[in-house]
């Protein structure tokens, strides 16, 4: 038997404010892809990330994870295995251990050891910090690696990155992405990432999915978006970020 | 000295008109341009209490459990609006919300104060049981208004986190906590703090009531202590009872945050 996809989205439309943010949406993802959601801001690129999350529910359209309907089971087990790193990385009073072990609060069978949390931090390239560390005094790439980590804890199946790197120089971007792209390559995971540079996707991405006004205007490897001839394609790509 | 109960007469209150001469003299030398409004206010005070006076003689009169159970359910409904009105919030449901939590805390508090504590026979003896029901129905409702407003402060303050806990799959309940605690405690310091002062600056408006009307003070200590111990009880029940409703307004059967009623708070 065939296994389902990771994700389905068949036409979904989201509106927020009186304002349609997606537009009849179809997106099929399957496991194990990197796929970059690309598009000027305002295109609806963190909409679908909120939807897969299921922190929102579409207005209309289905939206399928593994073949169930996303509107039926869990909303708390689904949100574990469908991991989210929010643009801003939102870390909580306290140390680092005190940010890692959150879970404890809902879950009280979550235990883990200084060594498995330790572990955890250099998984994402955190290293030279203590447990101890109070985790607002961290710089901003050391709190994004600390919300991945804290979001990797969950052992997700699929990892969604709301531009995990925009806050951050270069350098720092890319020594994430390449610790993410290890990452999915070692644990196997998904990973849906939005981004307004698709200089910066090119890298690390396998698939492609341009957004624009909430359409989406190309989807397919990079040798697809190339040779694309839709013009405002084409323009958000030649433009860089809008 | 024993004590001696002084009954007032209505020869004293025009006596006490002499506070009102006395201040109206004072506002016209220094033309402060409020005398018109303390001659109405004046007025007002006597008509609004004489009128007060007669309604709770005739409302002692009664003998029914029925006809105070009434105008307890009343004051509830009086009080809600009150404070539907003087606060507008976001919250849907909300006038049901306070009329629901409101009347709780009244029926836990004052039962367990008339059946348990003072043990009142009728339980229903208007003279202990109207007082007492209007001093919980104030602070419940104060106490309440003030919590809400602080729960959706807080909340939109903490959206970033409130949305990451529920990514990570906590639950609601424990993706607010943090906003529930703050919202509280900020209600119940001032109560805590009554606790520590009471008795050092000023005596209690209703036990120098009490002491006046020729109450022992010891017995009039008595009252207030209880009083004092009943004051935070219903404030925290109140706060708890009510925000357990209130916060679930703001998420979705799906535990999503309902972003856009909390943006309705910015106005």
């Amino acid at each position: 038997m065939e296994t389902p996809p990771i994700f389905e989205l068949k036409n979904v439309t989201r509106e927020e404010a009186g304002r349609e943010i997606l537009k009849a949406a179809s997106i099929t993802i399957h496991a194990g892809e990197f796929v970059a959601l690309l598009g000027p801001s305002g295109a609806g690129k963190t909409t679908i990330l909120r939807l897969f999350n299921a922190l929102d529910s579409p207005n209309s359209g289905e939206i399928r994870f593994r073949g169930e309907r996303y509107d039926e089971g869990s909303v708390r087990d689904l949100r574990q295995k469908v991991g989210m790193v929010f643009q801003t990385p939102t870390i909580l009073e306290g140390t680092v251990v005190q940010n890692l072990m959150v879970f404890q609060r809902w879950r009280k069978d979550f235990v883990l050891s200084d060594e498995d949390l330790y572990g955890k931090l250099e998984q994402v390239g955190l290293t030279g910090i203590g447990l101890d560390q109070d985790a607002k005094s961290l710089s901003g790439g050391e709190k994004q690696r600390l919300a991945l980590a804290r979001t990797l804890l969950n052992a997700p199946d699929v990892l969604l990155l709301d531009e995990p790197t925009s806050s951050l120089d270069p350098v720092m971007a890319h020594q994430i992405l390449r610790r993410i792209k290890a990452l999915q390559q070692e644990m196997g995971f998904t990973v849906i990432m939005v981004s307004h540079d698709h200089r910066l996707a090119v890298k690390y991405a396998e698939r492609f999915i341009v957004l624009l006004r909430g359409e989406i205007a190309a989807d397919g490897p990079l040798s697809v978006l190339k040779g694309d001839d839709s013009a405002a394609v084409q323009a958000f790509l030649n433009g860089g970020e809008e | 000295m024993s004590n001696q109960f002084y009954v007032v007469s209505w020869w004293d209150v025009l006596m006490a008109l002499v506070f009102v001469a006395l201040t109206y003299g004072i506002m016209r030398y220094w033309k402060i341009g409020l005398e018109k409004t303390l001659l109405v206010g004046t007025v007002r005070t006597f008509l609004q209490l004489t009128l007060m006076g007669y309604l709770l003689s005739y409302i002692f009169k009664q003998e029914s459990w029925y006809f105070m159970v009434g105008l307890l359910i009343l004051m509830v409904l009086v009080a809600s609006i009150e404070g539907y009105r003087r606060q507008k919030l976001p919250v849907p449901h909300y006038f049901l919300i306070l009329v629901g939590s409101l009347g709780i805390t009244v029926v836990l508090v004052l039962g367990t104060i008339l059946k348990f504590i003072l043990d009142v026979e009728p339980w229903y003896y208007p003279f202990v049981m109207i007082p007492i029901a209007g001093m919980i129905i104030g602070n419940g409702l104060n106490s309440m208004t003030l919590t809400a407003n602080r729960f959706i402060g807080e909340l939109k303050h903490r959206e970033g986190e409130v949305e990451m806990l529920l990514s990570l799959g906590a639950p609601v309940r424990t993706a607010v906590h943090g906003s529930l605690v703050s919202a509280i405690r900020a209600a119940l310091i001032p109560n805590i703090n009554n606790l520590m002062t009471v008795g050092l600056v000023q005596l209690p408006g209703m036990m120098s009531g009490q002491i006046l009307a020729g109450i022992d003070p010891l017995i009039a200590v008595r009252y207030q202590i209880i009083i004092m111990y009943m004051w935070i009880t219903t404030a925290v029940l109140a706060d708890v009872i009510s925000l357990t409703f209130i916060y679930r307004q703001f998420f979705t059967a799906r535990e999503q945050l309902r972003i856009n009623i909390l943006r309705r708070a910015e106005a």
